[in-house]
């Protein structure tokens, strides 16, 4: 019954809201841009997981819920699975993947030959540009678990692309 | 015949309440799907050994009282669906069967980008949508 959106068309519309809200929006303050592209994250989230999770039996525990959005929820979103997920059993849990599919066309710095300081500033800019990216995934993320009951704060950490690992704190 | 249908946000607020009968009282309707939400907690927290999976949808008939039965429906999301029924033989397989397809129209109704999470749903499509479905189900547990 849905209709279907090729996508390029979905990539296009990611950049281009993101630079929309850096760049006009919110131009000089990049605090507020990045709350705001992490609110429609929020909603996003909000709405999928109510779809995606319309045929399952309900979760017993917090560890049911992330495994739910490592395996079904990603494979939705983006065709497959979390490779990686690790917890430390007091509430943080990492979910890591190792080729996020939004940051697949995103360039990646090469490594200066020489430490010269307009080179890291450059590279500090790039870093700041590539974690905008990132705001609406964590927002997706803690739309998801919040609809399913786990108030949570989630990061993000582009350490080496294209991997990403989004760090998800459940509030106590 | 389905009296009511009732959807109940996760802090028991209600998001949407429709009788379909003109013949009773709303404010009794209402009272009545008060009160099942109150069950639905108990099932919920104390799962009875005979009584179905603590992680089933589907809770089953909430409580009979005089003139009407009461089911209910837990979703993943902890949103409550209430549905009042005169019938007197009601078959399991078709109340599942309707929640199912309720389940379904909400989903799209909250999909719904102007509608705001907690607040009523004011979609008329989805008041349409249910009509139908509430029809359907009294045509098919008759046959």
């Amino acid at each position: 019954m849905g209709r279907e959106v090729s996508e390029s068309c979905i990539d296009s519309l990611l950049t281009e809201m993101v630079s929309t809200y850096c760049n006009r929006f919110y131009a000089n303050k990049p605090e507020l841009a990045a709350r705001r592209i992490e609110a429609i994250g929020y909603q996003v989230g909000h709405q999928l997981s109510e779809r995606y999770t319309m045929d399952r039996p309900r979760f017993s525990d917090h560890l049911e819920a992330i495994k739910f959005i490592c395996k079904d929820f990603w494979s939705e979103l983006f065709k497959k699975q979390i490779d990686n997920l690790k917890t430390n059993h007091r509430g943080t849990f990492v979910l890591q993947d190792n080729r996020f599919r939004w940051l697949t066309r995103m360039s990646i710095d090469q490594s200066p030959e020489n430490g010269a300081s307009e080179d890291t500033s450059i590279m500090a800019d790039n870093k700041a540009v590539q974690s905008m990216h990132l705001y609406f995934p964590c927002g997706i993320i803690r739309g998801a678990l919040s609809n399913l009951g786990i108030p949570c704060a989630v990061s993000a950490d582009i350490s080496n692309l294209p991997a990403c690992s989004f760090v998800v704190r459940i509030k106590a | 015949m389905i009296v009511c249908v009732a959807v109940v946000g996760y802090q028991n607020n209600p998001l949407y309440i429709q009788s379909f009968t003109d013949a009773d009282d709303a404010l009794k309707l209402h009272h009545i799907v008060h009160c099942s939400l109150d069950v639905v907690d108990e099932r919920v927290n104390n799962p009875k050994k005979s009584g179905p999976p603590l992680n089933e949808t589907f809770l089953g008939l909430l409580y009979p009282t005089e003139n009407y039965k009461v089911y209910g429906y837990l979703t993943n999301t902890k949103v409550k669906f209430i549905l009042v029924t005169t019938d007197l033989d009601v078959r399991d397989a078709d109340v599942r069967n309707f929640f199912k397809r309720f389940h379904a129209v909400y989903v799209d109704a909250v999909s719904n980008p102007f509608h705001v999470p907690g607040k009523k749903i004011t979609s008329r499509t989805f008041a349409e949508r249910v009509s139908t479905i509430v029809k359907s189900f009294g045509l098919s547990s008759a046959g």
